[in-house]
């Protein structure tokens, strides 16, 4: 899947920068599937605590 | 096409340090084709810098542009003024581009951001092989259309070595032996016999052997 690996070289990027490539991530799951959805929710608000503020957040990239 | 490579990160990094306003600079021909220095990468390249500028906390100002083509004086003059605004350019096209482009803005520096690996084609999506070696003396007539120079990884000119193993080279499995694929297409092509013909000792001087080549054409 193109998205997939679109995904993917974007976490490169990010890592390469010096921000943490967790920050983004791909789920697949159905519309029906609602568990899925939740648990990738509460995976993804875990990590934004852990991981904190977007550093890049202090002041406008030039 | 010339296929090019994006150099590291870190490298880029390490060779920006120090300047104060940069421009990304692309070519639109070649190296946009590879996905290597064409406006999209500009665009992520440039964006990139300013990410790691600002986690930096370094005050960079970074500009993009990308041109037709760098291995053009034509194309390089609309951009030489306003490249001039710039403490150094940094150049996304390959290496004939990166040293026109400092020919013309002398004395900006000119920086590659590119490592220029192969003239070869798309084999497919993001994929691209080396398939000419620029040697200056084609021989593909003789050899079903396929360059046993460039995809033999000795140049041999009269058939394989004794390395070929059940149709790959010894230099690794994945990699098909140029000699046993010659044969085949020349099987095919009913053209067996031209291998009949004893090549005789390459006249290496139309190669890089001879220092930069120049073509020049009368109109």
């Amino acid at each position: 899947m193109r998205a997939k690996r679109r995904v993917e070289q974007a976490k490169r990027l990010l890592e390469e920068v010096g921000l943490e490539s967790e920050r983004l991530e791909m789920f697949n799951l159905g519309a029906s599937d609602a568990a899925l959805f939740v648990a990738a929710c509460n995976e993804m608000t875990e990590r934004a605590r852990r991981l904190g503020p977007n550093p890049l957040k202090r002041g406008k990239v030039k | 096409m010339i296929v090019a490579a994006r150099k590291p990160f870190e490298e880029i990094k390490e060779k920006v340090q120090g300047y104060k306003k940069l421009l990304v600079l692309g070519c639109g021909t070649c190296v946009s084709v590879c996905m290597a220095g064409g406006e999209r990468e500009v665009k992520l390249l440039a964006t990139q810098l300013r990410m790691a500028n600002q986690l930096g906390n370094k005050d960079v100002e970074i500009g993009e542009a990308t041109i037709q083509r760098q291995c053009d004086r034509e194309y390089i003059e609309p951009i030489v003024e306003m490249a001039k605004n710039y403490d150094a350019v940094f150049s996304m096209a390959c290496g004939a581009g990166v040293q026109l482009v400092a020919d013309m803005l002398e004395p900006i520096p000119v920086i590659p951001a590119l490592n220029t690996r192969f003239i070869g084609v798309t084999e497919a999506e993001g994929v691209w092989v080396e398939r000419c070696h620029a040697c200056g003396d084609c021989m593909l007539d003789k050899t079903g259309g396929i360059c046993p120079v460039t995809r033999c990884a000795k140049s041999l000119l009269d058939g394989p070595c004794g390395g070929s193993v059940e149709g790959k080279c010894e230099i690794s499995p994945d990699i098909p032996c140029a000699w046993q694929i010659i044969i085949d297409r020349l099987e095919a092509l009913g053209q067996l016999d031209k291998l009949e013909e004893i090549a005789p000792p390459r006249d290496w001087s139309t190669s890089h052997a001879g220092g930069p080549r120049r073509i020049t054409v009368e109109y």
